[in-house]
């Protein structure tokens, strides 16, 4: 099969796009690698299963991984602000990044053809699922305004090329889904 | 005369006044598609693509946006909704804006 056009609009609020068995496997692969990052910290055990079910954790510091870090950022500059949104939102935050993540792989799972058809809130789930694989792979590729053009120039043996080839592919396959989503708000 | 008394009264009633608007702010990221950030500003705050473009332009040039104001119970919703899709957010009170 060949590989994917990208996301196109079908009929009134459905986004349509064909994947080959390739690409199905690297967005399922790396939808997987976010839901497991985004687990319940190993660092941190909650302690009161009264809390833990209304979503309060003892989640208060920022998270050691950079790439974490990037995922769940703090809201407030002050730390002592940022810790107590923390405890609060944490959680919950990550369960809405792994449902999103989740969307992407479960569809994939079931398309045995690699075809996907989105309607408007799968659509934004999608768009923040890859999102989130752009800015965890933006963080490993050390991702700034100034090394895009080193990065086009890594040499062929370089593992890092093909990560920055699949970072840049899936940054079109958003645009792609953006376009698509767009084209009517005007 | 009455409005400059008024005024005067305004500001001195923002000074003591404990829910003094507090701001979300966006900052520049250097991996969020430009398009990307104009479309969650369209679904999550209802701007038209004008406005959404515009403060998409100011994160991108000047750095960063206050893209909405309010309570600060309405900012840390503001702030969780735009972490959900991976904007990089932060709220704080109004006048402290830096």
């Amino acid at each position: 099969m060949s590989t994917t056009n990208g996301f196109r609009r079908h009929g009134n609020d459905s986004f349509i796009a064909d994947f080959s068995d390739s690409e199905k496997e690297v967005l399922i692969n790396l939808s997987q690698q976010i839901i497991e990052l985004l687990s319940e910290r190993s660092d941190h055990q909650d302690s009161d299963p009264l809390a833990a079910m209304v979503g309060i954790t003892s989640h208060d510091s920022p998270p050691d991984d950079e790439v974490l870090l990037r995922l769940l950022p703090n809201a407030y500059s002050d730390g002592v602000d940022a810790a107590e949104f923390r405890r609060y939102t944490e959680s919950v935050l990550r369960s809405k990044k792994q449902a999103h993540a989740m969307s992407i792989r479960t569809m994939l799972m079931a398309s045995e053809d690699g075809s996907v058809e989105l309607g408007h809130e799968l659509a934004n789930a999608w768009l923040g699922g890859l999102n989130d694989i752009r800015l965890a792979l933006g963080v490993r590729l050390n991702i700034d305004q100034s090394n895009s053009q080193e990065l086009e120039l890594l040499a062929p043996d370089d593992p890092m090329r093909g990560v920055y080839a699949t970072y840049s592919w899936l940054g079109w396959l958003q645009e792609s889904l953006l376009e698509s989503l767009m084209n009517d708000a005007d | 005369m009455v409005k400059t008394k008024s005024k005067i009264e305004e500001e001195i009633n923002a000074i003591f006044s404990t829910d003094r608007p507090w701001v979300t702010i966006v900052w520049d990221d250097p991996v969020n598609l430009m398009t990307y950030v104009t479309y969650v500003f369209m679904e999550l705050f209802g701007y038209t693509k004008a406005k959404a473009t515009q403060l998409m332009m100011q994160v991108h040039t000047e750095g960063k946006a206050i893209v909405s104001s309010g309570t600060r119970e309405e900012m840390e919703h503001d702030v969780a909704r735009l972490h959900e899709f991976g904007l990089w957010a932060t709220l704080q009170r109004s006048d402290t804006g830096k």
